[in-house]
């Protein structure tokens, strides 16, 4: 076996192919070092072997965890899987020994709650199978296996109840799944993206989560989740707009406080995408809009400014946001001191200069804090962008121009299906006797 | 799922003021409105029951498909073609008008024509949409818009300015006899119910009407609420005078506490969205018949991919529109409408009862 193995892998000294004698019997073994648990070969193979109490064949046939491989081709993609090959008696065996760096039992970072659970998925799939089974604990739980990747053959678990789950949005996944073609796979979000298949999409179609707690409820909801190797973070599809905007400890703390929060994120969500238009087509178009004292202040505040209100909104806008960028890249000791000098001391100046009156520096802050509100990230990126294409119309049309803005984004978003399911809609109570809107196929 | 019926049937009863309802039931106040408004309700309730009981039989069908069952193929072409025009010409009349209204009191020095291409191509976008997503977006739009509209009624109802005198003297006139046209202006309140044609197809099997006593009381009380609103706050004189009767209406009312003084502007961007929601709607069902009469149409929801043909449709409905709006000036527009609405009255009982033949014929079959 062993001169077939060094002809398969081209010349690396990390591969360790040795032979084994003891009084009854000689083995081959084949392995790559760096993948394996050696305390675990030393256990099962090379100490059991040696000191041979029990006879090693026999324990080959009986234990279940030495299996038994018939195809040649398999050989490769099992050692580079972490297995070790044992020659024995010309039968090959295989024996899984591998050893996955990860991060032991993370904490929540990116979804953190104050209460609820603290834990986050983990980068090796084993426990974050754990995690989820012991936080799901039912028969009809489904796993299935795939794997994506032509390089870097990523494991890829699909979890869903299979008592639950939509059987049309499963068979679309699993076409979808069995379908990618890439050669390296190795984060969510690039799963994500092959999995939706739109090359230029707005909105996120798919949640991405690393929160336990969600995936569980996700499944009792007979969502599927699909778990990847290496990765802290799991996909939830399918995703509707309004999975975006729930904080998980909208479900743990007090109902109206909660109501009053969701409330607050869908209101921001507003602001944040109409004030610089808003200001923009108020302060160009339609300064009788607002009551007198109002439209006197605003215009007060600009009377320094030279220009028009449009390229006022572009430079506090370009600010905020290289501002938000920078905070993101830099490390966390200066990411303080750069909003901290950004934030206070500049817009402060810049309106003492008169290049920009008081009342943009309120939008451009209420614009920026509002777009955090979001609970989820990907969505908070997909709204940051969306005050752009506003801004634009709102240049040209004023008022009516965001009116009808915010209508085609409406219209967009309706449109939106994720796996087949509406992305925004009022779902209201549903009577399961009377069905649902659309359900009926016309043939 | 009774709301989806009801989001129909309200969305074109707020739009009546946009279709120029008010204007001509007041050029009318003295000789036969008021008459006519109450057989207007009459006959609205009539046909909203008969056309509801009619597609209760006919469970995630559209109008297309009914006519098919039963008449030759090519009768249904012409009919469908000739109702894509109806439905593109109420719907492009109030884009149109709505041009024209943002232009006075908007962006004053704005080209017309830009702004109507603006609006344009924004509903031409969503009429291209799934029926289902176009469904989506009439329920959200109303869910946003329909309180403020309430809100804006409540008010002007309340309002100390409101003269009841001169409602009172209006209301005096109900023994003049009714004219058609205000027969027909007083029953396009009522006329939502006629969307079903093609959202009858997203129904499901075990859809049943309910609630639909609320159908006349609504539409009584927006029909009421659109002709005797503006008589009381310009007098049973001065509300001749306008043609925009409820922008002055609204423009009568005061917010003291908001940011935004006076209501003007908030039923304007009401009135904007919802102008935009109905136009989409209209155009996605003119788009949807105009495919029907197409010999290898199939019915389609909620398609993935959007087909090169609603696109042209559609397209060819936003040109048409622009050169509408070239070709036509308030006037003639205003007296287009009005012919409009009393040849929609005859076209709707002509369906109406065409369908309701048909459900008792399938009863009778089956």
């Amino acid at each position: 076996m062993n001169e077939r193995i060094r002809l398969l892998f081209a010349e690396a000294v990390d591969i360790k192919l040795e032979v084994l004698h003891n009084s009854e019997m000689t083995i081959e073994i084949a392995y790559i070092a760096p993948l394996c648990e050696e305390n675990k070969i030393n256990d099962f193979i090379i100490v059991p072997f040696t000191k041979d109490f029990y006879p090693f064949e026999s324990q080959l046939k009986t234990n279940p965890d030495y299996r038994k491989v018939d195809d040649v081709a398999k050989w490769q993609d099992l050692m580079l899987r972490g297995n070790v090959l044992i020659e024995a008696d010309g039968i090959i065996y295989s024996f899984e020994a591998s050893r996955i760096i990860s991060i032991e039992n993370p904490q929540t970072q990116v979804e953190s709650a104050i209460q609820g659970p603290q834990l986050a998925l983990s980068e090796d799939l084993n426990i974050s199978l754990n995690l989820i089974r012991s936080m799901y604990p039912s028969a009809d739980l489904s796993v299935e296996e795939h794997t994506i990747g032509s390089l870097s053959k990523t494991p890829v678990l699909a979890l869903y109840d299979q008592r639950r789950v939509d059987p049309t949005v499963l068979d679309s996944v699993r076409t979808k799944l069995m379908t990618i073609n890439v050669e390296m796979l190795h984060a969510a979000g690039e799963l994500e993206k092959l999995l939706v298949g739109k090359r230029k999409h707005l909105f996120p179609t798919i949640l991405i989560t690393e929160r336990p707690d969600r995936i569980t409820k996700a499944l009792s909801k007979g969502k599927i989740i699909i778990l990847l190797k290496g990765n802290m973070f799991a996909i939830i599809l399918p995703a509707t707009f309004f999975d975006f905007m729930h904080a998980m400890e909208d479900d743990y703390d007090a109902y109206w406080m909660t109501r009053f929060l969701i409330f607050l994120r869908y209101t921001s969500i507003v602001l944040t995408i109409t004030l610089p238009a808003l200001y923009i087509s108020v302060v160009s178009y339609n300064p009788e809009l607002f009551r007198v004292q109002l439209a006197f202040s605003i215009a007060g505040s600009r009377s320094a400014v030279p220009y028009p209100s449009f390229i006022e909104v572009f430079i506090m806008l370009f600010m905020i946001e290289t501002l938000i960028e920078a905070s993101i890249r830099l490390p966390r000791y200066i990411g303080s001191t750069a909003t901290t000098v950004g934030g206070l001391i500049l817009g402060q100046a810049a309106q003492q200069a008169g290049l920009v009156s008081s009342i943009m520096i309120i939008v451009t802050s209420v614009v920026a804090i509002s777009n955090f509100v979001i609970p989820v990230n990907s969505l908070s990126f997909a709204i940051r962008f969306l005050k752009y294409p506003l801004i634009g119309i709102s240049i040209f049309f004023g008022i009516s121009g965001v009116a009808v803005g915010l209508f085609v984004y409406i219209a967009y978003l309706c449109n939106l299906r994720s796996f087949g399911k509406p992305y925004m809609r009022i779902f209201g109570k549903l009577r399961p006797l009377e069905g649902d809107v659309g359900q009926v196929k016309i043939k | 799922m009774n709301r989806y019926v009801f989001y129909n049937f309200m969305l074109v009863s707020f739009i009546n003021l946009m279709l120029y309802v008010p204007h001509i039931l007041i050029q009318y106040r003295y000789t036969g409105a008021v008459s006519s408004i109450v057989i207007g309700i009459l006959i609205g309730t009539i046909l909203v029951y008969l056309y509801t009981s009619a597609m209760a039989r006919f469970p995630g069908k559209g109008l297309p498909e009914i006519l098919k069952l039963y008449s030759p193929k090519w009768l249904v072409s012409i009919m469908m073609f000739f109702l894509a025009i109806m439905w593109w010409f109420a719907t492009t009349v109030v884009v149109v008008a709505y041009a024209v209204l943002i232009n006075r009191f908007f962006n004053p020095d704005a080209n017309t024509i830009v702004i109507l291409i603006m609006l344009v191509l924004a509903c031409g976008y969503a009429a291209t949409r799934s029926t289902l997503s176009v469904m989506f977006v009439v329920e959200i739009g109303l869910i946003i818009n329909a309180p403020i509209i309430l809100f804006v009624l409540f008010k002007a109802v309340r309002s100390t300015q409101l003269s009841w005198d001169a409602i009172r003297i209006v209301a005096n006139y109900v023994t003049a006899m009714p004219t058609l046209s205000c027969i027909a202006a007083a029953s396009f309140i009522f006329t939502g119910y006629i969307n079903l044609s093609l959202f009858n197809r997203l129904l499901p099997p075990n859809f049943r009407f309910k609630f639909r006593f609320v159908y006349p009381l609504f539409g009584a009380m927006i029909l009421l609420i659109t002709f005797f609103v503006p008589i009381g706050f310009h007098g049973t004189e001065g509300v001749a005078q306008y043609i925009y009767v409820w922008s002055l209406t609204a423009d009568s009312l005061l917010m003291q506490y908001g940011f935004i003084e006076r209501v003007l502007f908030l039923f304007l961007l009401v009135y904007l969205n919802l102008t935009l929601v109905y136009t989409m709607s209209g155009w996605h069902q003119a788009m949807e018949f105009v495919k029907s009469c197409i010999p290898s149409y199939k019915p389609e929801i909620d398609s993935p991919k959007t087909p090169l043909s609603n696109y042209v449709i559609v397209g060819i409905f936003a040109l048409l529109s622009v050169l509408y709006l070239v070709m036509t000036n308030e006037k003639i527009n205003m007296m287009i409408t009005s012919y409009w609405l009393i040849v929609r009255l005859f076209v709707e009982i002509f369906i109406v009862i065409w369908v309701f033949v048909l459900s008792r014929k399938g009863a009778k079959a089956a």
